[in-house]
């Protein structure tokens, strides 16, 4: 008699389940990880000591002459964005730019590194041999990159309150309350899928091309770095929240669709 | 049941067509042999079996099903071009990982015993990174039986392997199709060893497959010869190709004899002839024979 072979289906659920396991599992146990955690945490920590302590240096320029008075930071919540009544764009000081938003940047590395270790070390030639659904890959590694994000801006909240009481700087909100920080986390949080599906396509597209993932992320995301102080600023409410998710939602669902097209159509190998 | 029924494959790369038109018929419970030279089409053909590659024409089915069914696929194991492991983590975390992947139940008993079937349990704990080539290759093999597969596809699986590794191998391969429901793909240079295993043979050239068979089919098509040394191998040639149509030295310097006749025959002959005969006997081409043969036109 002939043998018989039957196989069985695999939910969706489950297929999932067993990929973000091993997501998760894995960027616990990368090194990449804790190092970005790590730099989230110490880089505020560092720049608002440093910063504190060259307030008031007085620098000249030996061609020209021209004194230059450093401004250090007044305020803890600098880190995080501009305080009502604070300066904006007509007169920026170094955290301007060089807050909590530089993170949106820096999730670049480790979506880039993870996803292109994967095409790499030829562990997505293992996988899809036997996983034919590459959507849920894209969400697997969107939802990692996301959770590193979220850790990342809160290890740089952490690194900048600690900045703050070792440099011994103002904790005053300026009138505003500890739910519009809060608020502010959230949208940050939420806007976060917005750059990691746009990491995770230029990723899935470049594969095992680090180099190239990571500028392309940098440049990709670049267009829209300007637009994270303005949806997420300090002094953020439920709209700006909702806003952020509803974004983050969108951009996740649209370009994972155009991740999962380029997986399909292009070679695994 | 075929395990794998493939129909005028083909598939294209910019204006290379590494294959066309290709069938390809494997049963349930074979050991498959895909020989072919190098770029003749093989990887590619496995790389679009697995999945890997998107195919350019034609039609793929595994166990009946078309090779995109999930439930089929879940039950393919592979080791094409490179295990697929993350240098930096251990041999054991790399295999609970694709555990993980294909959500084997008791992934840890599992991986013990795939660590213990292909005799790596020791090095469970060795970072993947510092493996020798064989022991990679080993690990290789432990990640494409995880998940208790109903069908192998492996490439190369025998390079970097030394003698005691191609043995472990080969006792692998007949246990894992002892059952008759499992299946296995071996692409090899190594014909010698593949020969040992294998019950089934595709060869492919240019693309296309030239000749399917099984291991009985190849025994019998392989042509006997008859084999001999004598005192004097210049005069033995002569009188030799005088009398028969195909006569050839092989590498050890004996005289092969591949027209259809007898040692006796071949032994009276050259006795008439003042030849004294040092040894004789009579063999049947291999595998690696047959291919060369057939590469270069012959009938085997």
């Amino acid at each position: 008699m002939e043998a018989h072979v039957t196989f069985e289906p695999i939910s969706f659920r489950k297929r999932l389940k067993s990929m973000l396991k091993v997501d998760f599992r894995r960027m616990l146990r990368s090194g990449l990880f804790y190092i970005l955690l790590a730099c989230a945490l110490v880089m505020p920590l560092l720049m608002t000591v440093m910063m504190t302590m060259m307030d008031g240096t007085v620098s000249v320029d030996p061609q020209t002459g021209v004194e230059t008075v450093m401004q250090g930071p007044e305020n803890t919540w600098q880190n995080l964005g501009t305080l009502p009544g604070g300066e904006t764009m007509g007169g920026m000081d170094v955290f301007g730019m060089c807050n909590i938003n530089m993170m949106f940047m820096g999730v670049c590395v480790f979506v880039c590194c993870f996803i292109s270790e994967d095409f790499r070390s030829g562990y997505a030639k293992n996988l899809f041999a036997v996983r034919t659904k590459k959507g849920e890959y894209v969400i697997s590694k969107t939802l990692a990159g996301v959770l590193c994000g979220a850790l990342m801006l809160i290890a740089y909240l952490l690194g900048s309150v600690l900045g703050g009481a070792i440099a011994g700087l103002s904790f005053d909100l300026h009138g505003l309350t500890a739910l519009h920080l809060v608020l502010c986390m959230l949208a940050k949080i939420f806007l976060m899928p917005v750059f990691v599906s746009i990491f995770t396509l230029i990723s899935v597209a470049a594969k095992q091309k680090t180099w190239l993932s990571i500028c392309g992320s940098l440049g990709g995301g670049m267009l829209l770095f300007m637009m994270v102080s303005i949806l997420t600023p300090l002094a953020s409410t439920f709209f700006h929240v909702v806003l952020c998710l509803a974004g983050g939602c969108l951009f996740a669902v649209g370009l994972g669709a155009v991740s999962k097209a380029v997986l399909k159509r292009t070679r695994l190998v | 049941m075929n395990a794998i029924e493939i129909k005028n494959l083909s598939k294209q790369f910019g204006s290379k067509q590494a294959v066309c038109g290709l069938d390809m018929t494997v049963p349930m419970g074979a050991i498959y042999g895909f020989i072919g030279e190098n770029g003749s089409g093989k990887s590619t053909t496995e790389k679009m079996i697995c999945g890997l590659l998107p195919i350019g024409g034609g039609s793929i089915k595994l166990y009946g099903k078309d090779y995109t069914d999930e439930s089929v696929r879940s039950k393919v194991g592979v080791l094409i071009e490179s295990p697929g492991c993350f240098p930096g983590l251990t041999v054991w975390d790399n295999l609970m990982l694709q555990a993980a992947n294909l959500s084997v139940p008791n992934a840890e008993q599992e991986v013990i015993k795939v660590l213990k079937t292909v005799r790596m349990e020791g090095a469970a704990g060795n970072k993947y990174k510092n493996c020798s080539l064989g022991m990679k290759q080993r690990v290789g093999i432990a990640m494409a039986l995880l998940g208790n597969p109903k069908l192998l596809v492996l490439d190369e699986p025998l390079n970097g392997l030394d003698a005691d590794g191609m043995r472990i191998l080969r006792e692998v391969f007949l246990d894992v199709v002892r059952d008759g429901t499992r299946t296995i793909v071996i692409s090899s240079h190594l014909l010698g060893e593949l020969q040992k295993v294998a019950t089934h043979y595709g060869i492919i050239r240019h693309g296309r497959m030239i000749a399917e068979m099984t291991a009985d089919e190849l025994d019998a098509s392989c042509r006997t010869y008859v084999a001999l040394q004598s005192g004097d191998m210049d005069r033995t040639k002569q009188l030799l190709f005088g009398k028969f149509s195909r006569v050839e030295t092989d590498a050890a310097g004996d005289l092969r004899v591949y027209d259809a006749t007898t040692p006796e025959e071949i032994v009276t002959y050259l006795y008439e002839n003042g030849i004294c005969v040092t040894s004789i006997r009579t063999d049947k081409i291999g595998l690696e024979e047959y291919y060369i043969d057939l590469m270069k036109g012959g009938k085997g």
